[in-house]
């Protein structure tokens, strides 16, 4: 039972992972609170399930929903962002606002505002052991975002422009001054973080079965208090906070089975984290 | 009289040494400089003394009292106003509202009195008086965004006058300035510590550090290396060695 | 008058106290706050529930009401307000959901269904007229106006816009930053208060829906549409969202749509607002004022 529930958790906590790490990522280079990621998280799952529909082939529908995300997420930062950084850091976070709910719009108007199913044949079957059990969607959101979370780990720490990214997100400046090309490094924050998020929204399409216009709405403030519980900016511990975020919802819900709207358990904890620790999880001062 | 200890002050960042058991002092109307390479914690040390970062360990005394937990407008209150390297004005502000809000700093903890007008003719007389001496008066309207270099480092010692401070750190306040202007800007600080006020200076221009202070405190690598007067600090082989031999090798 | 134009006078007159509020937090003190229509709603519900359920009577329910919103944005705005400035943007988007899910779940709150019996006040021993409401109003938004006026003079004024500018370098000057924007997110929560309170008392029934996400969201949009921080910014702000679903109900559809671009946009392209320095509006004026004068051109 309890293994279950661990499961359950742990399975909810990494898709929460991969739509929070874009939303780190860019805060700790631009120090933007990119809201619209959500949206670049619902536009992937639209873009898986109408390829799905196309092709009828979930990881061809996968790899569509991200790359859709991604030049959703690049396009934002070249044509939205990077011409008003200049300003007040209020501007881009009011712009981000209105994007998103432009993009919540545009979804209902294009997509229509009724739920659309996403009824994909992943073949990978249900896992039982005992009466331990993942179902295939469980089995495919573990494997999934295991894989992207070491390919981003490896990615960062291997690769050089890893490095020139956690570089830029030490000190931008800094980083440009011995030679780093900042503004690709922008862009590549922006493309990684949003393939994230687009794989984030086929999975939860596919693991709910459903694809909605507003399927953004929670995840883009859950999110963000995943990110601040983590300590802004700080990848590992967005993916820890994730976790842990993930694993209460289960078992306030599933365990203790207390009667308590499971989206505001992230909330909550980021309320009495911020109290404790005002720099979150592991972030610095 | 002693105005400022800094009693073994230590900081890491991450693991990294910023500052290792530092320890100093400075007087009422004397000039201290700070100098050491880059990286070598100096601004880390103003951070610390004017309350943005808390040290790791250590302890900082002003006039006697303990000033470490502090918030920096608490600090700032008791006396003590710093620049910053690179010049914060608050751009959308013209010059004289800059030196206005410093000026505020006895107002603001009554929340009686900060319902009040703000441009009363005491507040004004003062903040002119202050850019007169500081050599704004010219400016006093124009948008501090829009000041030349020169003047808004300027700027910054205005501001920081308006406190009524009895200690001044000054951040590179030469830095970016060509010749003539930097030459001004030493003679307004010699007119300060004349005045009795305390001045902790970090300069990266010898000549000027030479030129204008008592004492002088070496910083390598978070460590002080040395302390003395400028002569002393000249001949001791370790700065020559940690900094002015670097430095000319960069020349 | 008739009564319709005096119903969106009124819609609009409530609108500027809100946009106005706002703008204390976003554009005097540079804080933003991405669930205010909470605070409206706090002041809505408190005033709905004292008058039908406690029988107080308007003129005790509003201030009330701006009591009450502006002691839960004391209590929320504090611990955020403590930290750093991105968290209040979190918090007040999180304050917001939360705050509807309340007024939507628990009963005591009417649940979905709302609120209704709220009356327009009494006046002279019989129910005011939509007319006189609405001069109530007005008064009050004068007032602000007034008070706005002479906080934008003062040395709390001082505070803020040395806050908005550079915190860092305002809290090197002496100024408590801390305590100057929870001054100013308490002051514009117990407004938002106050609009809420005339909101209830004039549709006269309340629901949850009245004051979510989308709510808050138009009311930044009326703030940043008129000029961030501008005196005049938030009335202009409320009078063409006002107005817009009344010029063209079609829109309707789309409203939230054209909300969300226009923000984008005016971020994008006139960050300053209608009313801001650079506006377009502001500058073409500026010239043609100079022209008339017969003055220099400014470039």
């Amino acid at each position: 039972m309890i293994w279950q529930q661990l499961a359950n958790g742990i399975s909810v906590g990494s898709v929460y992972a991969l739509i929070s790490l874009g939303l780190t990522m860019v805060y700790g280079i631009l120090r933007i609170l990119h809201v619209a990621h959500a949206g670049i998280y619902t536009l992937g799952a639209y873009v898986g399930l109408l390829s799905f529909r196309l092709v009828d082939n979930f990881w061809l529908s996968l790899f569509a929903g991200m790359v859709g995300a991604a030049v959703a997420g690049y396009l934002v930062e070249r044509f939205l962002y990077t011409p008003i950084l200049h300003l007040s850091r209020i501007a881009p976070l009011i712009a981000s606002i209105g994007l998103f709910t432009a993009m919540e719009e545009a979804f209902r108007i294009v997509a229509g505002p009724h739920t659309l199913v996403y009824n994909a044949r992943v073949g990978l079957g249900d896992l039982a052991i005992g009466s331990f059990r993942l179902t295939e969607t469980q089995v495919l959101i573990l494997l999934v975002s295991f894989l992207i979370l070491l390919f981003l780990w490896l990615f960062l720490t291997r690769s050089r422009m890893g490095l020139a990214m956690r570089a830029c997100a030490l000190d931008l400046e800094t980083a440009s001054s011995f030679g780093v090309n900042v503004s690709a490094i922008i862009a590549m924050n922006f493309i990684i973080g949003s393939l994230m998020a687009g794989a984030a929204g086929v999975l939860i399409g596919v693991y709910d079965n459903q694809v909605w216009p507003t399927m953004g709405s929670i995840p883009a403030y859950k999110a963000l208090a995943i990110v601040v519980l983590g300590g802004l900016g700080s990848i590992p511990g967005t993916v820890l906070a994730s976790i842990i975020v993930g694993l209460s919802e289960t078992f306030f819900i599933g365990v203790l089975s207390i009667p308590f709207p499971r989206d505001a358990v992230a909330f909550i904890a980021m309320i009495l984290v911020l109290m404790f620790r005002p720099y979150g999880l592991l972030g610095k001062a | 009289m002693t105005l400022l200890q800094v009693i073994s002050l230590s900081k890491d960042f991450a693991g990294l040494h910023a500052l290792e058991s530092v320890s100093f002092s400075a007087e009422r109307g004397k000039i201290l400089g700070i100098i050491g390479p880059n990286g070598a914690g100096k601004t880390t040390l103003f951070n610390i003394i004017s309350g943005i970062y808390l040290p790791t360990a250590g302890e900082i005394l002003f006039q006697g009292k303990k000033i470490l937990r502090m918030k920096a407008h608490r600090i700032s209150h008791l006396g003590i106003g710093r620049t910053f390297q690179i010049v914060r004005p608050l751009n959308n502000l013209d010059v004289e509202t800059n030196v206005l809000v410093a000026y505020g700093h006895r107002i603001y903890p009554s929340l009686w009195k900060s319902v009040r007008a703000c441009r009363q003719r005491e507040a004004l007389q003062e903040v002119r008086g202050i850019m007169e001496r500081t050599g704004l008066k010219a400016y006093s309207g124009t948008l501090a965004g829009n000041l030349p270099l020169g003047f808004k480092k300027r700027l910054e010692i205005a501001r920081a006058l308006a406190l009524q401070p009895k200690l001044l750190l000054l951040d590179e306040p030469s830095g970016g300035l060509r010749y003539e202007e930097s030459f001004q800007l030493m003679e307004l600080i010699r007119m300060l510590r004349d005045q009795g006020i305390g001045i902790l200076l970090i300069e990266h221009n010898m000549q000027v550090v030479m030129d204008l202070c008592e004492r002088i405190v070496v910083l390598d690598h978070g460590i002080k290396i040395a302390e003395g007067v400028p002569e002393e600090i000249r001949s001791n082989p370790q700065v020559i060695e940690a900094y002015l031999g670097r430095e000319t090798q960069h020349a | 008058m008739s009564g319709y134009v005096v119903t969106i006078l009124i819609t609009i007159a409530i609108y500027a106290i809100l946009a106005h509020s706002l703008n204390i937090i976003t554009g005097h003190a540079g804080q933003i706050s991405l669930g205010h229509a909470a605070f409206f709603g706090i002041g809505a519900y408190t005033a709905a529930l004292f008058y039908t359920k406690a029988g107080l009577s308007f003129w005790i329910d509003v201030p009330l009401a701006a009591l009450v919103a502006g002691v839960v944005g004391a209590v929320l705005g504090i611990p955020c307000l403590r930290v750093r400035d991105d968290f209040l943007a979190i918090t007040t988007m999180g304050i917001g959901f939360v705050v509807e899910a309340v007024f939507l779940y628990i009963p005591f709150f009417g649940g979905a269904m709302g609120i209704g019996g709220i009356d327009l006040p009494m006046w002279a021993g019989r129910e005011m007229t939509k007319s006189e409401y609405l001069i109530l109003i007005l008064v009050v938004l004068g007032t602000l106006y007034a008070l706005d006026y002479i906080l934008g003079r003062s040395w709390i004024g001082l505070a803020w816009s040395s806050i908005r500018e550079d915190e860092q370098a305002a809290s090197a000057l002496g100024v408590d930053i801390v305590r100057f924007k929870v001054m100013a997110f308490i002051l514009g929560s117990a407004l938002a208060g106050l609009a809420g309170a005339f909101y209830a008392h004039f549709l006269t029934f309340i629901m949850p829906y009245n004051f979510g996400f989308g709510q808050s969201i138009m009311i930044l949009c009326m703030v940043v549409f008129g000029g961030i921080g501008t005196r005049w910014g938030p009335i202009v702000g409320a009078l063409l969202l006002g107005l817009l679903p009344e010029i063209s109900r079609p829109i309707m559809e789309y409203r939230t749509l054209l909300y969300g671009l226009l923000l984008v946009a005016m971020m994008r392209f006139q960050p300053s607002g209608l009313l801001g320095a650079d506006s377009f509006l502001v500058v073409y004026f500026t010239k043609g004022l100079n022209r008339i004068r017969g003055g220099e051109v400014k470039a």
